[in-house]
């Protein structure tokens, strides 16, 4: 019958269709395997799923587990080791997702990737609800790393400046735009308890290239656009504690 | 009257009706959207995967010639900070943005892109002369809005760099 007929050619042609589907699909790969890997700078990403992971800690076993974290960044949170972060009242969500970068070791850390691998997801946000819910400044007893002293005149009103209002020519946004007291970015550390030593250092090590886990690189690009002399003033600023309030309400001029 | 032939002629007018109206109302169909080429990226997972990972960005040399940039606007950034191209040759921009809605424009020049959250701007810009160009966000985008800033290079087509297909050209690494 005719009808066969048309039945077998139509067969002949899904076969050509398939022997092409194939031979797409392997140029497909070969296409895909010249593309270089991605390089990735974290794992996290600002879902509302990992907010909501990240800030439903339960703070007070969150105080049992941060027992084991005061050696090093303080009773208060307030460390008394000039190069390990003040961790007292900062977000939770740049806590976790710090914590998160050093598991996945996307932060290096000799002390602190192993730590972080030892705690389970739960534990991480009971630490970090602890430690976002302490009071903003230490005992003056017990801590007497912070606040350091006020920079000198010309130092503050550089860092003054840079943090009110950024740098608009060489295009630095202004420091207080993301890590507060004007306004915090989902995952930015809020710097008005940081400790000197330690912003210095971070600063550093993002224009270096060191530390790579800014999401969109926006901590690589400002840190290599500040000059030597101007890290070092943000550095005083935020360790002498003078991130609390706006720059310009009462900051030095 | 074929009322079989109607019938067919019929439903493929229907069906034909279908496709723009699934644009007209929104309506994600997978099939469309592969066969059209989609313009859609998740704002908030940039840079896990996709085109705007950020060994990605900057300058890519196509083999016609041309240019493709690939950019990602942030508060209260553009990265890459500095864009490398040569003069006087089709630029394809895609820019995205990773949170507000941000315009990107070049001093001196009529080009304004808009980048906005979930979507890719594609457009194709041209800078006959070489220099140096400011680029700065039209658009208010929160409290470091006036210090969105970056720049352009743009040098003599002889000089610019000859980039191998996985290096990106870019100067604010230098």
């Amino acid at each position: 019958m005719p009808r066969n007929k048309g039945q077998r050619a139509s067969f002949g042609w899904n076969f050509t269709g398939i022997a092409a589907l194939v031979l797409a699909a392997c140029s497909l790969v070969l296409v895909a395997s010249d593309v270089a890997p991605a390089r990735i700078p974290s794992l996290v990403a600002w879902t509302p799923e990992t907010i909501a992971a990240a800030s439903a800690g339960d703070p007070f076993r969150g105080m049992l587990l941060a027992k084991r974290c005061d050696h090093c960044h303080g009773a208060e949170g307030f460390s008394l080791i000039a190069s390990t972060p003040n961790m007292a009242a900062m977000s939770k969500l740049a806590m976790w997702k710090q914590i998160e970068d050093f598991r996945a070791h996307k932060r290096r850390s000799r002390p602190m990737e192993p730590i972080a691998e030892s705690l389970s997801p739960r534990d991480v946000a009971d630490v970090v609800s602890y430690y976002a819910a302490l009071p903003v400044f230490p005992d003056p007893q017990d801590n007497r790393v912070f606040p350091g002293m006020r920079p000198e005149s010309g130092r503050a009103a550089i860092a003054s400046r840079l943090v009110t209002f950024g740098d608009g020519e060489r295009g630095i946004p202004p420091c207080q735009s993301c890590h507060g007291p004007v306004a915090y970015r989902a995952g930015a550390p809020s710097l008005a308890t940081q400790n000197g030593d330690y912003v210095l250092n971070q600063l550093e090590m993002f224009a270096s290239g060191v530390r790579t886990n800014d999401i969109n690189m926006p901590m690589r690009t400002i840190a290599s656009l500040l000059s030597d002399d101007e890290r070092h003033a943000l550095a005083e600023y935020y360790g002498a504690g003078l991130g609390l309030q706006p720059a310009s309400s009462g900051g030095p001029r | 009257m074929n009322w079989r032939k109607l019938r067919v002629f019929l439903l493929t007018a229907l069906v034909l009706c279908l496709i723009p109206a699934t644009r007209y109302y929104q309506i994600d169909v997978p099939l469309l959207r592969f066969l059209r080429g989609s313009h859609h990226v998740d704002p908030l997972s940039l840079h896990l995967s996709g085109e705007f990972v950020e060994n990605n960005l900057g300058t890519e040399q196509d083999a016609d010639g041309s240019v493709t940039v690939r950019m990602i606007a942030q508060q209260y950034l553009f990265v890459p900070h500095c864009l490398l191209v040569p003069a006087g040759v089709p630029v394809h921009l895609r820019i995205t943005s990773a949170d507000a809605v941000h315009s990107l424009t070049f001093s001196g020049t009529e080009y304004a892109v808009k980048a906005l959250p979930g979507t890719i701007s594609v457009v194709e810009l041209s800078f006959p002369r070489a220099g140096e160009y400011k680029t700065v966000c039209r658009e208010f985008c929160g409290a470091g809005h006036y210090a969105m800033r970056s720049e352009l290079k743009v040098v003599p087509r002889d000089q610019f760099p000859a980039l191998r297909p996985d290096e990106r050209g870019n100067c604010a690494a230098q």
